[in-house]
This record gives C-alpha cells, structure tokens and sequence, in this order.
C-alpha cells in the first residue's frame, strides 16, 4: 500500500511580479516503509514537495494522498493533527526549541498530544537511547553539537511513531563522517520500525545510498531510480 | 495551563527584555496605587474634615425648614428652628451609637469695636462640651477655647476668625459688640470678650466667622430655639442606619414628620463634587497608565514573536495549533502582567511608606489657608485591582503579537533567517 500518491501537483510562488514555478506536474508513489532520496539542484522543487507531502503547504493543483487520506480535504486543523500524530520531520537546521532539553525537545510531540508525564518520558529516554543521546538527555541545544543535535531531532521525528519521516537536507549542516552517521541512523530506524522515510538532499553521498532515488528538475521529476542492496 | 511553564522558559531567554517589560508594567502600577493611595487619603481627610469640622453624622432640623433651603443648606435661621430642642437632644442621645447630639444656633448681623470698625459676621452658637464630645476641632490660632458652661449674662465671650479678627483690629481680650436682628425683628446688641482667634481653614470664610456659646448666641437673637442639632456617631460608616433609628426614635417621641433627619453625605455637596473631580482624574490617569502600557508592552512581545517566527513555524510543524501557539504568547503576556504588578505592589508599598515618613507637606489647596501634610493611604483593594488590571492589560497588549504569531504560514517561517 503506497504510503504517498501523488497526482499532477503543481505549485508556483511569486517573487515580485515573477511566478516561479516551483512543481509543475508532479506524479509520484512512495510505499509503506521506503526509504527514497528526492535528489535535484537547488530550486528543482525538492523541499516544495517535501513541504507538500508534509501537509505543510497546500498545492495550486493535484492531489495527494497520504494513509489513504486525501489532504487537500482536510482543514487546517486536521493537517495539524495529521502533522503531529503521523508525521516526523528533520529540518537541515535541525530547529530544536533552544529553551528546552534534549529530551524535553523530544516529548514535545508527546506533550502536545497530551500524553501523560511518566510515558511521555520513557518513551523520550528510550528513543534518545535509540540515536545515541541517552546521556546527554538533560543538555539544551546550545551545549549540543550540530551532529548531537540532529540526532535529537531524528528523536523527535520518530518519538511519536509517525507513518513517515520527512527530511529536508538533514545532512546539509554537518561534515561527511556525521552526515554518514545520520543516514546510517536513519536507515537503520527505517529498517527496524518500518517508517517511510523521504529525504531531500544533493549530497552525491547519500544518494548513492539511497535504495531508491527520485531526480527532480524544473518542478519536474526526471527519473525515478530503484536500487538493490544499499542502505 | 500547559504553556504556562514553557512561557516562563521564554521569558527567561531574553532577560534583559523581561526586565524592562516588567519594570513598566510595575512603573504603571505604583503610579496607579500611589495615585488611589492619595486619593483615598484626600477622600477620608475631607470627610473628617468635614463631618468634623462642623457638619456632624446627622442634622436634625425642622422638616420645613429643610423643604424650604434643601437638605444641603449650611444655616439655618433660629425662628423657624426647633422648639423642643432638648427633648429631642435627650431622646437622641439615648440611641445607642450615638456620641452627642448638639445644638446650635445660626446667626449673622455686623460686629463692632470701640475703635469704630464695624465688619459684617456670620456665626454660630454652640454646645462646646458637645462639640469636643464629638470630636468637632476648632482650630485655635491665639487665646483660649469656649468654656463648657454657659457663660453668666453680661460675661459672653466670642472666638474670631483670624480674618475678622483682623479687620476689626481686635485681640484676646478685647470688647466687640455684636448686632443682629432677633426672631421679633428688633435690633440687638451684645457685649462679648473675644476669648480667642482660630481659623475655619477657609480663607474666606475667615474673614467673617465667629463663634459663640449656644448660650449667647440666643442671647443675642433673644429666642429659645436651635437652628439644628447635630449629631456624632460612634462610626461614620452607621449615618445612614443611624438616620433611620433617629427617625424612628423621633416618631416615637410624636414628633414624626416635624424634623428632618439628614445624612452629612446629603449636606456636603462640596465633598461630593471633590470625590467625583477626584475620581475622574484617577479614572484619566489610569486611562494614560493603560494605554501607555499596552504599547510598550505590545511592542516587546511583538519582538518577542518576531525573533521566534522560525521557531514559532517548527512547533507549528510539529503539530502544535494555532490555539496553542497564541496559548504561549499569552502566557508570556499573562506572566509579564502578574509579575509586573507584584513587583509594582511591593515597590508602590514601600514609597508609600518612604513618602509616608518624609513628612512632606503640599500647599493649601485653592481658598485653604494652611498647607496640608501629603500622606498616602494603603488601599488593599487597589493592590489586587492593580493586579488585575495589568493581567487584563498585557492581555490586551498580546493581541497583537498572537495574531502575528498564528498568522504565521509554517513553510515562510521555516525558511526564516
């Protein structure tokens, strides 16, 4: 059962009296549990559709389909809620909320779903335990370094046990030994609990990687590439 | 509730900000309480002053005298006053919760000293025993106070106002002649040593006041009535129960319907129009604390938002709503004002003391002759309003930011430097 389906998307931004296509005829498939590179230069549309498949944004035209939920029925709250109980994401600048701990970050899905303290807390430990940050659960962002704080935020994303992680160039502000160890963790957190998993990037490392690689350009995809035997 | 702590969080992040938010919010506060607390002190000095000062808790007068010059008039004429005065004067002072109840007599008419200056008076006739049972202060500036007793004929004694006193020429001890028209429309005439000077506090009313012993006074006007009698209570809060029990003891007397029985508050139409410009300038003030408050506040949180965008749209992200984005600006909003006032309370408290042992005196107000003492009153009610208010206030001031905060699109905001 796919976990995406997208369906001729199409979204243009304007930049003064400029309208820059950012997707133009986007269809796409993602299955249940995959682990897929969305790969293409700066301004292909990588993170337009990422932001899209994330319920963060709203198409001008097509359809998605996310669980089997067509999210461009749902009101803004609803894709709130979606956001918070089926989706996961990492962001290139991670986007820890500076005022609260390693593991106060990773609960905050939890705590605004209203989970009770003592689970919300084991269940924080235990996924800081999964990336390797168990330690340094009481540390704020500020005392964490960048390939730490991205761990924390993998945490995060995948505290709430979400259908799918989205990840906009999670490897963009690291050096090429944490980079690989984030792709390795990520992999590794796909393999072991069956989250999709789509991350954004250009970094040739990781798509090399990437059991499955989809290339865009010009707000379009231009291949869709399936590999065997890697990550 | 549930952002309550995170907003403590926030605000800790930029204590520099929080401090200066704060120091306004507690600025606007100790402006408010110290202005409620001059206020308060202005209201209960002037009702002393007041019922203290020569209108009593109650008057009892004749009922059509009072229907013919009003509740509010301050002389009364001694004819058409009140016969059985003493009768009354007993049934009154047998009511419980009441100090005395004294007699006076109203009069006016030209004074007169062996020199030749004649000036024209008003005065009054009075039970001074009664008066200084009832806390009535006459205000001595040379000489001697009224005796208690009666003085014997030919043995009147008078207290000047200082501005009479001057415009006579006359001192503590001297002779004024005192004429005025008595209830049968004769001339009078009447000796009395001038016992003393005092002052009524008025400047003009100094010029022409004088009092006397109700003894003489009627002496002069050759009658046996009171113009009124007043009467002092225990408790001041009690005048307008109290106007009740006296009525109710007078009908019982068989005097219903012969006396009217008036509150101070109904006679000191003074007072009441000071409490209301009062109030009025208190409700103005606070009005510019309000406004200058939520600007400077709404600004800061404002700038609080604004360097969160990108923060704001990664909770937004995450699944927080939009509720629970404007739930934290709020709380920051909330925190600022209970902080802020808290703060305001103690540092408005201890100027209000400092104030308070400062001695400082203001200058009489227009038409007063002596400067009064500037005292602050501790007004607990004002202390939780405060406190009230600027919750209410930065509320108000978050408006604003919250509508920024949730207006926020979560892609824009993730991209934000």
């Amino acid at each position: 059962m796919p976990a995406f389906r997208a369906r001729g998307l199409r979204k243009s931004y304007r930049l003064g009296n400029t309208e820059i296509r950012a997707l133009d005829g986007v269809d796409l498939e993602i299955d249940a549990g995959e682990l897929v590179v969305l790969a293409g230069p700066s301004g292909s549309g990588k993170s337009t559709l990422l932001h899209l498949l994330g319920a963060l944004d709203t198409a001008d035209a097509g359809e998605i389909e996310f669980a089997g939920e067509s999210l461009g029925r749902l009101s803004e709250r609803e894709r709130t809620l979606l956001r918070r109980r089926k989706l996961g994401f990492i962001f290139q600048s991670f986007h820890l909320v500076p005022v609260l701990t390693a593991i106060e970050n990773v609960e905050y899905p939890l705590w605004i779903d209203d989970l009770p303290a003592a689970p919300r807390r084991r269940r924080a430990l235990a996924m800081l335990d999964a990336v390797g940050m168990s330690s340094r659960a009481t540390h704020r962002p500020e005392r964490l370094s960048g390939g730490e704080r991205q761990r924390v935020a993998i945490a995060r994303a995948l505290v709430h046990e979400p259908l799918a992680v989205l990840a906009d160039e999670p490897t963009g502000n690291l050096d090429s030994r944490n980079a690989t160890a984030i792709f390795d963790l990520l992999a590794a957190l796909r393999r072991e609990r069956g989250t999709t998993i789509l991350v954004a990037t250009h970094d040739p490392a990781l798509m090399a990687r990437a059991p499955r690689q989809i290339e865009l350009r010009d707000g379009r995809v231009t291949a869709d590439e399936r590999r065997e035997g890697v990550a | 509730m549930k952002f309550a702590r995170f907003a403590l969080r926030n605000l800790a992040r930029n204590p520099r900000r929080t401090a200066l938010s704060l120091a306004i919010v507690a600025a606007g506060t100790v402006g408010l309480l110290l202005t409620a607390g001059f206020v308060r002190f202005s209201f209960d000095g002037l009702r002393e002053a007041m019922i203290h000062g020569g209108l009593g808790h109650l008057e009892i007068a004749s009922a059509a005298e009072v229907a013919r010059r009003g509740e509010a008039a301050l002389d009364r004429p001694a004819a058409s006053g009140i016969a059985d005065w003493r009768e009354v004067q007993s049934t009154v002072e047998a009511l419980p919760g009441v100090v005395a109840a004294g007699a006076n007599v109203h009069l006016m008419g030209m004074a007169q000293k062996a020199n030749g200056a004649s000036v024209s008076f008003v005065g009054v006739g009075v039970e001074p025993g009664r008066e200084q049972r009832m806390g009535f202060k006459t205000r001595l500036r040379a000489g001697d106070p009224l005796a208690e007793a009666p003085p014997a004929e030919g043995e009147d004694v008078a207290l000047l106002a200082s501005g009479l006193a001057a415009a006579l020429g006359a001192a503590p001890g001297d002779i004024v002649t005192l004429l005025a028209t008595s209830n049968e429309g004769m001339l009078n005439a009447l000796d009395v040593r001038v016992a003393g000077i005092l002052t009524t506090g008025v400047q003009e009313l100094d010029t022409r006041f004088l009092k006397l012993h109700l003894a003489s006074a009627q002496r002069l006007l050759s009658t046996d009535r009171v113009s009124n009698l007043l009467v002092g209570l225990v408790d001041a809060r009690e005048s307008e129960s109290a106007r009740r029990t006296v009525t109710a003891a007078l009908a019982r007397h068989g005097a219903s319907g012969e006396f009217a029985v008036t509150p101070w508050t109904k006679r000191a139409v003074f007072y009441a129009q000071v409490r209301n410009l009062y109030i009025g300038i208190f409700w103005f003030l606070g009005a510019i604390v309000f406004v200058l408050v939520i600007l400077a506040t709404s600004n800061t949180l404002v700038m609080a938002v604004m360097e969160r965008v990108r923060e704001i749209g990664t909770l937004r992200a995450l699944g927080t709503t939009a509720g629970q984005v404007a739930s934290g600006v709020l709380w920051e909003a909330l925190w600022l004002g209970l902080f802020g006032a808290i703060l305001g309370g103690i540092g408005g408290a201890a100027l209000i003391a400092l104030l308070n042992s400062a001695n400082l005196k203001m200058p009489p107000p227009p038409g007063a002759v002596d400067p009064i003492d500037l005292r602050l009153a501790y007004v607990p009610e004002a202390f939780l309003g405060a406190i009230a208010l600027m919750a209410v206030v930065l509320l108000l001031a978050a408006l604003a930011p919250v509508r920024r905060a949730t207006h926020i699109s979560v892609v824009e905001a993730l991209g934000h430097d």
